[in-house]
């Protein structure tokens, strides 16, 4: 049997823990075995994107040796976190003839969760039911940063009962960016403002989402407009059955 | 939170409906115009490839490329002088000036757009020395006549709307309130086209400087480019030294992308290749430093790669709603370079003062995907942000403000101990349950940052580390068998299967030009003469039969005329893919005669239409200076509103005979 190593990141952690079981629950209908490393913590994104290196370095250097420790492909419902794996992680490393393979063996293990339903698995019907509307926001670092697209996509066709709308502008930021949240709000309430609006023009209640960052940004914003659209992670959808 | 200043500066700019309105018109126009443009090179990702390579190979090679560069232009007879800094550039520049015989006070530089001199912020310079510098691109003229810097390195009145324009004119050049475009520009034309025929100096940027042969090539729509490099007896051309490519074959790789990144143009109407300077003309380059090798040695060199398409500012949210002009240094100066390249180099190049920039930014990415030579943008904002510079090194995390940056830190001390981590999500949960008892969000105060404009979660009360327990989630069933999933087949456009000169006609006319098959051409361009009522012309020798145009009442001349309306010049080949003809210079002014009028007659043989740019090359290696002309000469400075005939013809005629 197939066991792969859940890594839940801090937000989902922390915030969202719903999502984190529905990734268990689609992976075991499928016959996949889950692990959860219990020493995990953060990938340490927010330090690296702030441009605090050392503490990013002292972050994923835990993060490594926590997952050195457990075996099977890393499996993460975050495009951006995948995305720190990947690409920061050798550029946090650069030039350390220690670490960085240490780091390039982690970011060869790492998918995103669509990702390994579709590339690895080859799967794109996850038996998923579904009533009305469905529009989905492709989070930058999903399309941009590791060129996850085709897949949410190819799954939210497949769940029955669903018709999912093209979100306009769909590729445009959330305006969530980590800290540029917190440090430039003026900024990101603007492409918020924006983000909530094209949602609007598809009439869908539902906007599916597969990164958590973006998720708390774009429901943190529809909540205090007084909106009624809920923002799901494409977990949650496809683990309606 | 950022630096006060800066986050003022953002506020004023989203609070400010006009330029809010410019900026969305830009951005929606010039996405759109770029992803059609690029419809046409479906191979544009191996493109993209080869360029990021060949900028690389130019930046780790950078002092052969110069040397042989020097070398080249030394032999064609062009000054070359190298400037380390602004200070050096701006004495040389006014060493040149007073080489001009004639009083500083009198000395008139018609100047042509150019990033590098906004940088060493020459203008400014050459007036307190009493040197007039007079800006001829439309919106550099706009910007100018308002004492502003560019807030576009492409379009640099992007912020403006038509009735500021209106407004401008008529106080400053004293013509009636009016926001037609047309007449707003021809009023430019009229007031400008004066300058480049007084003016002693012609100064211009570079877009690339061509190491295995010396040439400089510039672009231009409005045909500014080509006055100020050919009208005034000296020419000075201001070029950074990282704007080198190897060959012609690899420049051509470039023009196939620049101009489709910068403005959705498949080629820009004027696209200049000089190599020596004209008959009696002196010509010098200024390779300027100011940084550059620093930066070369530094972690952000890739920035060096940019070739100044402005593509990544048209892509970028932060662009969209500051403008170029909220981008501000710890001084309040406006920074040189707007936009996501602009947070990297402007710092990079010009030190400490800009480094807060590159907290602006969510690291969205798209710059990257717009960037027509791959520059890992998102990159080097982060390592902007580590500190890492060309100048000694800034520190790590510059532009946070203290709580934000002591709270990532005191979270990476939590983090790297999983059971401290553990026990502050317990206590945070408990936190925020008594914050917030009755909903799962909370509503932050405004200077959180977070709480301005929307609510935070409040943390779960069991998180998922708590609920992991095996049998809770492992349901072990029957493995579903994978389905074969394809990626969606690319396909490229159906050959069109049209012959070169149909596919010529079609994009000369899709620009507004004109294609005329002539059976005989003297005869036929006697016949388009007479209907407009035209007699005399500036003709360039040997393109027409001159004795049959004794015949008439039209007379011609082989010199260049300023009240003429129409030059009539030879084509050395045409491009099918681009519309474009290429005018090579000669004895008696096709260049002149393919510029100053308002009419252009070009007279091609349809076995000189070429398929596209690469296979001309070759017919420009050797000729002193050269022009494929691509269309009418056009702007779209104001409002991104295309205009056409500014400074060269408004009106384009091909003539193609068979042969």
């Amino acid at each position: 049997m197939t066991t792969v190593q859940l890594f839940i990141t801090c937000l989902t952690d922390s915030f969202f823990p719903q999502t984190g079981g529905a990734v268990v629950d689609i992976l075991g209908r499928l016959g996949i075995h889950v692990d959860f490393a219990r020493g995990q913590t953060c990938c340490g994104q927010p330090q690296f994107n702030a441009g605090l290196r050392k503490d990013a370095r002292a972050i994923a250097e835990h993060t490594i040796k926590v997952f050195e420790q457990t075996r099977g492909d890393i499996v993460t419902p975050s495009g951006s976190c995948a995305h720190m794996f990947r690409h920061n992680y050798p550029e946090l490393f650069e030039g350390d003839t220690v670490w960085l393979p240490r780091a390039q063996t982690l970011a060869a293990r790492t998918y995103e969760f669509t990702e390994y339903l579709v590339d690895k698995l080859g799967i794109t019907d996850v038996d998923a039911k579904w009533n009305g509307l469905l529009t989905y926001h492709p989070s930058c670092h999903t399309l941009r940063g590791i060129h996850v697209d085709h897949q949410p996509r190819a799954l939210l066709a497949k769940v029955k009962g669903a018709t999912v709308v093209d979100l306009p502008h769909g590729e445009e930021c959330c305006g969530f960016g980590g800290v540029m949240s917190v440090e430039h709000p003026e900024l990101s309430a603007e492409w918020l403002k924006r983000k909530i609006s094209n949602l609007e023009m598809t009439q869908s209640p539902t906007l599916v989402v597969t990164d958590a960052g973006c998720l708390m940004h774009i429901a943190g914003g529809l909540h205090r407009q007084g909106k009624k659209q809920k923002v799901l992670h494409i977990a949650e959808v496809l683990n309606r059955i | 939170m950022s630096s006060v200043s800066f986050r003022k500066r953002i506020q004023e700019s989203i609070n400010d409906p006009s330029l809010q309105t410019a900026l969305d018109n830009n951005t929606e126009r010039r996405l759109k115009g770029r992803a059609a443009a690029f419809e046409s090179i479906p191979d544009w990702p191996e493109r993209r490839r080869r360029a990021h390579a060949v900028r690389a190979d130019v930046i780790g090679h950078l002092d052969d490329y110069l040397e042989k560069f020097t070398a080249r232009n030394a032999e064609n007879g062009i000054i070359v002088h190298r400037a380390k800094d602004a200070a050096e550039a701006i004495h040389i520049v006014l060493d040149i000036c007073a080489g001009v015989r004639k009083p500083a006070p009198e000395v008139l530089i018609a100047k042509s757009k150019s990033m590098v001199s906004e940088e060493i912020e020459l203008n400014h310079a050459l007036e307190k020395q009493g040197v007039r510098v007079v800006e001829t691109d439309l919106g550099e003229y706009i910007v100018q006549l308002r004492h502003e810097r560019p807030s576009h390195i492409i379009t640099p009145a992007a912020h403006l709307r038509k009735e500021q324009v209106a407004e401008l004119f008529h106080e400053k050049l004293g013509i009636p309130y009016t926001t037609d475009i047309p007449t707003l520009t021809a009023t430019a034309r009229k007031v400008l086209r004066e300058v480049f025929l007084t003016a002693d100096i012609g100064l211009s940027g570079v877009n690339f400087g061509v190491a295995e042969t010396g040439s400089i090539c510039i672009v231009t729509n409005e045909g500014n480019g080509r006055m100020v490099t050919s009208l005034p007896p000296v020419h000075i051309a201001l070029m950074g030294m990282e704007r080198i490519v190897p060959g012609l074959d690899d420049l051509a790789l470039m023009l196939s992308l620049l101009p489709r990144s910068a403005t959705g143009q498949k080629l820009t109407v004027y696209t200049q290749l000089l190599r020596k300077p004209l008959a009696g003309q002196q010509r010098h380059i200024i390779l300027l430093d100011n940084g550059r090798m620093r930066l070369r040695n530094s972690p952000l060199k890739e920035s060096l790669y940019c070739i100044r398409c402005g593509a990544c500012l048209n892509a970028c949210p932060v662009f969209r709603e500051l403008g170029g002009h909220a981008y501000i240094g710890s001084d309040l100066s406006i920074a040189p370079y707007p936009g996501p390249i602009g947070s990297v180099i402007s710092p990079g190049l010009l030190g400490e003062n800009y480094v807060d920039l590159a907290q602006a930014s969510s690291l969205c990415g798209a710059c990257k995907d717009a960037c027509p030579v791959d520059i890992d943008l998102p990159k080097l904002l982060t390592r902007v942000r580590a500190g890492y510079s060309s100048q000694p090194a800034f520190g790590d995390g510059k532009g946070l403000s203290s709580p934000t940056r002591l709270g990532l830190q005191l979270y990476a001390r939590i983090a790297t101990h999983p059971k401290l981590y553990a026990a502050s999500q317990k206590f945070a949960a408990l936190t925020s349950s008594l914050l917030s008892p009755f909903s799962p969000w909370m509503r932050l105060p405004a200077f959180t940052g977070w709480g301005q404009s929307k609510d935070f979660p409040r943390f779960a009360g069991r998180t998922f580390r708590e609920g992991w327990n095996k049998e809770d989630f492992s349901v072990h069933e029957a493995q579903v068998p994978p389905q074969n999933v394809k990626d969606l087949p690319v396909t490229p456009p159906p050959p069109s299967g049209m012959s070169n000169i149909e596919q010529f006609t079609n994009e000369l006319t899709m620009l507004g030009g004109h294609v005329h098959p002539a059976k005989n051409v003297t005869r036929d361009v006697i016949e388009f003469l007479k209907a407009r009522g035209i007699h005399r012309i500036h003709l360039e020798p040997n393109t027409l039969d001159e004795h049959a145009l004794q015949e008439t009442d039209i007379e011609f001349t082989h010199q260049p005329d300023d009240k003429l309306l129409v030059g009539v010049t030879n084509a050395a080949c045409g491009l099918a893919d681009t519309g474009s003809v290429l005018i090579v210079d000669g004895a008696e002014f096709p260049l002149q005669a393919s510029l100053l009028p308002e009419i252009h007659i070009a007279v091609l043989k349809s076995t000189d239409i070429l398929p596209s740019l690469p296979a001309a090359m070759h017919r420009v290696k050797e000729v002193d200076a050269a022009v494929f002309i691509t269309g009418p000469s056009r702007t779209a400075d104001i409002e991104m509103t295309l205009t056409i005939g500014v400074h060269g013809p408004k009106e384009i005629h091909v003539f193609v005979v068979d042969g």
